[in-house]
């Protein structure tokens, strides 16, 4: 498999960063819900790694769109309707767009309840807004909702990419696997 | 002297006088002014907290360190670490227990000058009952009638049983805290 993208398939770096985001997402959907009830002293330490999970998506959205600039982006498949495609880039662009959002609102309404954010215990993150109880309210709630966001549209996503595989046997999941592209193999 | 009790009052009055002469110069705290405050560990992230009440009796004379004496009433209850639950949990049976323990104590009376304005102190602070020495580092500048004290202390949250059950653990919540003080006087 190629590092970098052709024109047919994502290479290994672009489908690195998809998968690892991909297991990372689902990661911090259990640690927020799982810190739920959990008494003050308890939460700190999933919050923590909540906190430390959430600054590395933020970093691989960051490294993953600029590997994006320098490699091709295989085309969507040929013949679909058009609102099936512009529905793609939309989509594309939202959940590019709330892998920024989302973790920048979490290090945001950390900085509003005087909650330093470390990542790893390696670096303190500075704070940009200051600690203000109201502030931190409107901020959990806007990453509440944008990490709903980010879960309803992956969904679609992974539903679309399994009907391109399963009702339209086309390599638009595959592309996105190490396998093999049915045309070739076949 | 009974048949001249107003002597007996002289008598004290002059001893008390006598005292007050030969003592280090007694200050009296400016609390607006003076801030007593902390930085603690959460999370691998440091955060700052102050105490709003606290009273400091302070008699110092860099020329009579022998006589100069801290001592230092801290309300627990008046913590504020900018967030009200971890105010909260601060307060709580496992931490301060500021039922119990509504008062933490700190008394100073060795002193040593380390050149310019700089001095060291030696003093016990009893914490949740529990006395322990602690050592402080300060300077101390005067002007116009006025000072200021301004200084740190290290200490191990854990040496005074600040800590019980899930608290004990330091990975969450650090064994280290630094206090800091600056002390407005008249």
């Amino acid at each position: 498999m190629h590092l970098k993208n052709t024109l047919t398939r994502y290479g290994a770096v672009a489908q690195l960063f998809h998968w690892a985001i991909v297991a990372l997402v689902i990661t911090q959907f259990v640690l927020a819900q799982w810190v739920e009830g959990l008494s003050p002293i308890r939460k700190i330490g999933p919050l923590a790694t909540h906190k430390s999970i959430g600054i590395t998506i933020l970093g691989l959205a960051l490294l993953r769109l600029i590997w994006r600039f320098f490699n091709p982006v295989p085309p969507l498949p040929a013949g679909a309707p058009r609102w099936q495609d512009r529905a793609a880039h939309v989509s594309h662009f939202l959940l590019y767009a709330l892998l920024f959002i989302t973790p920048l609102l979490g290090w945001c309404m950390s900085s509003a309840r005087a909650f330093s954010v470390s990542w790893f215990g390696l670096v303190t993150l500075p704070d940009f807004i200051a600690p203000n109880r109201a502030t931190y309210e409107t901020l959990h709630t806007a990453h509440e909702i944008m990490a709903y966001s980010l879960a309803t549209i992956a969904i679609v996503h992974a539903a679309a990419a399994l009907k391109h595989h399963f009702l339209d046997r086309d390599d638009v999941l595959r592309r996105m696997l190490p396998a093999p592209d049915r045309s070739t193999h076949s | 002297m009974r048949k001249y009790p107003q002597l007996s009052y002289l008598f004290i009055l002059t001893l008390v006088c006598g005292g007050v002469a030969l003592a280090a110069h007694q200050w009296t705290l400016q609390p607006q002014e003076s801030k007593l405050t902390f930085v603690g560990i959460q999370a691998d992230a440091e955060f700052e907290g102050a105490f709003e009440r606290f009273d400091a009796d302070i008699r110092f004379d860099p020329q009579d360190l022998a006589a100069s004496r801290f001592d230092v009433k801290i309300e627990t209850a008046s913590v504020n670490s900018r967030d009200s639950e971890r105010d909260d949990a601060i307060k709580s049976e496992d931490l301060f227990a500021v039922k119990q323990f509504p008062t933490a104590h700190y008394l100073a009376d060795k002193f040593t000058a380390k050149g310019g304005n700089k001095f060291t102190g030696l003093g016990k602070l009893t914490l949740r009952n529990v006395t322990r020495d602690v050592p402080i580092e300060f300077t101390f500048e005067q002007k116009n009638g006025s000072a200021w004290l301004k200084g740190s202390a290290q200490l191990k949250r854990l040496d005074f049983g600040v800590g019980q059950g899930d608290y004990k653990d330091t990975k969450d919540v650090g064994n280290d805290v630094k206090v800091s003080f600056v002390l407005v006087l008249k």
